[in-house]
């Protein structure tokens, strides 16, 4: 039992950093129908981004999150206004953007690399290594802020998507942008904010993830896979299905291991990705636009 | 006009043939240095070692040639060294032997640094038969293709397992460890990882009874979370916890095996555990007493010898600054070639494989002298040096005996009894 609940525990954590890093790729394809390959690219900026405000200026991690939004919205909005909307119009899901935003990935992943060189870097903070007692399993207080925050995010983007004026007009281009154009709404701003509220989100997840793991500019790969199984497990687009299909993608892995070798763990899920699109090509939760 | 011509003929073909017997003379012109090339990943994910390897290449080619360069035969020849960037990239580092070998010309090759690029552009080298020496791959399946002009300065990280359970071993016969004694035994699913496994491995079947390995699983590189995976080991109720893992995923289980409460008599990370960046990351306090072996550290220049010599022409060349194993063991290399020039009195690629293949020098490894034994693929065999953190944030060498520089803990005191 005490194995069990140690288990559990450890997979909703997991879920809450799978969430945290998926969002931002699922908010952006849910309204952009754009496959924002650049997203382990900005994983790995924002990681840079809270380990320079830590390591330089002292500034504690979770009070540089403001910061880290900021900026990862600014270079988002920046990336859409620059690269994504001079494709060609129907065609930003396509495999031009695909190739686009794979090439920004590597641009960030070199300028990273000419400005930090390829050490492995993290951000250390007194709670690091910190522990609280749950049910008698002792879990790490970096990961319970994980979870926290990972759990915040889609209350707040519900509430945003749902209750301002901007969180309806982003659901209706989500649904349909040319009507959205019919009756006034300015769809390329609207375009812009999603594409750098998915950014930030990104942002976010790379600077929570710079908390827990060792990163150098090469990373993102793996973050950018998972975020990509949530996504399609949870249905694309779809902001509750992606904080379920983050639970379900931890459960499995996690208790994967009592019966599997433990570097096949990860492998799961990718199963679980390929049954998916095979069976449900909708995701888990079918193909809710934006919840 | 009939009769002349064939003398006229004769007379040609006769000397045509005395200048073709002249011509091997003039064709080889007295040689006027040795070169040597090399690829480093200067640019790339392994660009911060490949900046160190180039330290421990460019101070042996300066020592060299500060000295009058080579004894080859009867002349003194400089020696150069052709530096490419092979980026990190298997395919470059192979393109790039090729160019160094075809184009440039080079007598002999020094390895470019990691595993998975030394084994493709070792068969570069292989191909056109130049001996080519390396310390920056320590991997045993490179060795076991049957190469005979590779050559590796590097000890398999085998013996790395070997030499930790030997000191171990030591503390459980000294009655500081139960026996038998539980292992769990983690390592990642690497070249790297399994040669782990197997030193750790076979010392435990050789001492039956000794030790049980309880928990034996690998996981992959650059992972994300292994809770489950030290939730395994916390339910197997272990003595050693002895992982094998690269510096990123070193910081990330170790940081969730303190958050979990875990605690072990001894603790150990492979060659991991030493580094100043991992001690940052972690806390002086969270990686008291884990054990580490290196295959060199510049502790080994506490006693006179080869390892003070090249610690003390390093510290003058870079500013004080103190090597680490990968200097040291690109230095080794490039001096063993030269030795092995030397000794050859030729620059004849075949003359120095050879050499190298029978040849025993003074070295600044631990253990001793270096050779590449045959029968192990042409690969050192010298032993590790064990490290373990003290409380006060150093890492003495506990092991082996003759150049400790201090004495190991174990059982480990942090945990409660």
């Amino acid at each position: 039992m005490e194995r069990f609940i140690d288990l559990a525990l450890s997979a909703v954590l997991l879920a809450g950093l799978y969430a945290t890093m998926a969002y931002g790729l699922g908010i952006i394809y849910g309204v952009l129908r754009v496959v924002n390959l650049a997203h382990g690219g900005v994983i790995m900026m924002g990681a840079y981004m809270g380990w320079v405000l830590h390591r330089k200026l002292g500034v504690d991690p979770y009070l540089s999150i403001p910061i880290v939004v900021a900026a990862s919205y600014l270079l988002g909005v920046a990336m859409y206004r620059v690269l994504v909307r001079h494709l060609p119009r129907g065609a930003a899901g396509g495999p031009a953007s695909l190739l686009l935003l794979f090439g920004f990935w590597l641009v960030l992943r070199n300028g990273a690399y000419l400005l930090f060189t390829g050490d492995d870097q993290s951000i250390t903070t007194a709670w690091s290594t910190s522990s609280v007692v749950v049910l008698g399993s002792q879990l790490s207080v970096s990961r319970l802020a994980v979870l926290a925050i990972g759990s915040v995010i889609p209350v707040g983007l519900h509430l945003f998507l749902h209750r301002t004026h901007l969180g309806r007009a982003i659901r209706a281009v989500a649904q349909n942008p040319d009507s959205c154009t019919l009756v006034g709404v300015d769809v390329e701003r609207i375009y812009g904010i999603t594409f750098g509220i998915g950014t930030a989100l990104a942002g976010v997840a790379g600077l929570l993830s710079a908390t827990l793991f060792a990163f150098n500019p090469g990373s993102g790969s793996s973050e950018l896979l998972k975020s990509f199984v949530v996504v399609v497990l949870g249905g694309m687009g779809s902001v509750p299905g992606t904080g379920l299909a983050a639970l379900i993608l931890a459960v499995v892995e996690v208790f994967a291991i009592l019966v599997l070798p433990s570097y096949l763990t990860s492998a799961v899920g990718f199963v679980m990705l390929v049954l998916v699109l095979v069976i449900r090509p909708g995701g888990l939760f079918g193909h809710r636009v934006l919840g | 006009m009939n009769i002349a011509r064939p003398s006229f003929l004769k007379a040609l073909l006769a000397a045509l043939a005395l200048l073709a017997v002249g011509l091997p003379a003039q064709a080889a012109p007295p040689k006027a240095r040795v070169s040597v090339g090399a690829t480093l990943p200067l640019t790339g994910s392994e660009a911060r070692i490949g900046g160190f390897v180039k330290e421990g290449y460019e101070l042996a080619f300066e020592e060299v040639n500060k000295a009058g360069g080579l004894q080859v035969g009867n002349q003194k020849l400089p020696v150069a060294l052709t530096l490419l960037d092979d980026a990190t990239n298997q395919a470059t580092a192979v393109s790039l032997a090729d160019k160094l070998i075809n184009s440039d010309k080079v007598d002999f090759l020094l390895g470019t640094y990691s595993s998975h690029l030394i084994e493709a552009q070792s068969t570069v080298a292989e191909q056109y038969k130049v001996p080519y020496l390396q310390g920056g791959g320590g991997a045993t399946k490179i060795f076991k293709r049957g190469f005979k002009y590779l050559f590796g300065t590097i000890s398999p990280v085998e013996l790395l397992g070997t030499t930790l359970m030997t000191w171990i071993d030591q503390q459980q016969k000294a009655g500081k460890l139960p026996k038998p004694a539980k292992i769990a035994l983690l390592w990642e699913n690497t070249a790297h990882g399994k040669d782990f496994r197997k030193g750790v491995s076979d010392f435990v079947a050789q001492n039956k009874g000794a030790y049980i390995i309880s928990v034996d699983e690998s996981f992959a590189l650059d992972g994300k979370d292994f809770s489950a995976l030290l939730g395994k080991v916390k339910a197997a109720k272990v003595d050693l916890f002895l992982a094998d893992a690269h510096l990123p995923d070193y910081i990330t289980m170790h940081r969730q095996y303190v958050a979990s409460g875990l605690c072990h008599k001894v603790v150990s990370y492979g060659a991991r555990g030493s580094e100043k960046g991992a001690i940052d990351a972690l806390g002086v306090e969270n990686v008291k007493y884990i054990l580490s072996g290196v295959w060199w550290s510049s502790q080994l220049a506490a006693k006179p010898g080869p390892s003070r010599d090249f610690v003390t022409a390093f510290k003058a060349r870079y500013g004080g600054r103190d090597p680490e194993w990968f200097q040291a063991l690109a230095y080794l290399s490039a001096k063993t070639l030269f030795a092995a020039i030397q000794q050859a009195g030729t620059v004849d690629r075949e003359a120095v494989r050879q050499k190298l293949a029978t040849m025993k020098v003074k070295s600044l490894l631990p253990g001793g002298p270096l050779e590449f034994p045959a029968a192990l693929g042409q690969q050192a065999q010298n032993p590790f040096v064990v490290q373990q953190n003290t409380p006060d944030g150093k890492s003495p060498i506990i092991f082996p005996q003759d150049v400790a520089t201090g004495t190991g803990v174990a059982a480990n005191p942090k945990c409660p009894n």
